[in-house]
């Protein structure tokens, strides 16, 4: 049976861009947290005690996820948890949207302001959030689990 | 405490206007004047107030404001000194409302722009929990902005 490959050099370009990005999404939501926490209550889907910890939770994992796949630091676990948080996104802004709730996504502010891209729920920020879903499914699927300063691994 | 906004001056208004729409039923050239009147009557019949009744009860400290819009906007900008009460999440916020304000207490609502709606919302949803004197300041924090009226953030 053959395997089928993945070019190393997309699977890198995919994991330093998806990186960079997280990092500035993650660093710009700690920031701000309570920014970030009244955008998340505004989802009006978690119980308003677990909101803060969310936030916080959700800041954080954007950027260690997206420190680690900048440094190749086990990218296949990185990646694979940002695909989790893709989904939860996706789903929260799907829900909201058929809710008739109109809000910002809390997800890339420094986009919208850099390239006015839109910031409110609907269906331009679900539709970046499945192409980033998509970006990182190779490096889930065909990435590397090893620890970048340590020799002889695969 | 309203009742000096109701008196005097908005009432020289109200006949004021009245006579525009009856003088535009005569004359056509006064059918622009005509519609903004009706408008004008009408925010007055519902409570609404216009931008200098606003800042005259904003300057006198003799309501409290609140804000309509979503909690993180008013988190980056509102009318200063006044509190978030938003459309969306009411139920939330209401019983810290409820508990730090009295029954009797002048409140004016204000959201984005007159469009919105969100204010008109929140005072119908305050007379309900028993707030008499609510009033919507319909023109907004754009209005309040574009006045050079302070605001915090």
């Amino acid at each position: 049976m053959t395997k089928i490959g993945f070019p190393s050099a997309l699977i890198t370009a995919l994991r330093l861009m998806l990186g960079v990005l997280f990092i500035m999404s993650g660093y710009e939501k700690l920031m701000d947290l309570k920014f970030f926490a009244l955008i998340i209550a505004e989802y009006q889907i978690l119980p308003t005690f677990l909101i803060s910890a969310i936030a916080l939770l959700f800041s954080l994992c954007e950027l260690l996820c997206g420190t680690m796949l900048l440094i190749d630091l086990f990218s296949r676990f990185s990646s694979s948890v940002m695909l989790c948080m893709m989904v939860i996104f996706i789903a929260a802004m799907i829900n909201n949207v058929m809710r008739g709730l109109d809000h910002d996504c809390g997800c890339f502010k420094f986009l919208s302001q850099w390239y006015g891209l839109k910031e409110e729920i609907g269906i331009v920020p679900v539709v970046r959030d499945i192409l980033f879903f998509i970006l990182l499914l190779p490096i889930a699927s065909f990435g590397s689990n090893r620890v970048p300063w340590k020799k002889d691994q695969k | 405490m309203p009742l000096h906004i109701k008196s005097g001056k908005p009432l020289r208004r109200k006949l004021f206007t009245t006579v525009i729409i009856l003088l535009s039923s005569i004359s056509p050239s006064l059918s622009q004047l005509h519609a903004a009147a009706s408008v004008a009557l009408a925010k007055e019949e519902s409570g609404e107030l216009d931008l200098s009744a606003t800042k005259a009860l904003f300057d006198t400290h003799s309501a409290c404001f609140v804000d309509a819009r979503s909690e993180y906007v008013y988190y980056k900008s509102h009318i200063t000194g006044a509190i978030s009460l938003s459309d969306s999440r009411f139920e939330e916020q209401f019983p810290d409302f409820r508990h730090n304000k009295a029954i009797e207490t002048l409140i004016v609502v204000y959201c984005k722009e007159p469009s919105c709606g969100m204010a008109r919302h929140v005072a119908k949803k305050l007379m309900k929990n028993g707030y008499r004197n609510v009033r919507v300041f319909s023109g907004g924090l754009i209005e309040w902005a574009h006045a050079g009226f302070p605001m915090e953030g």
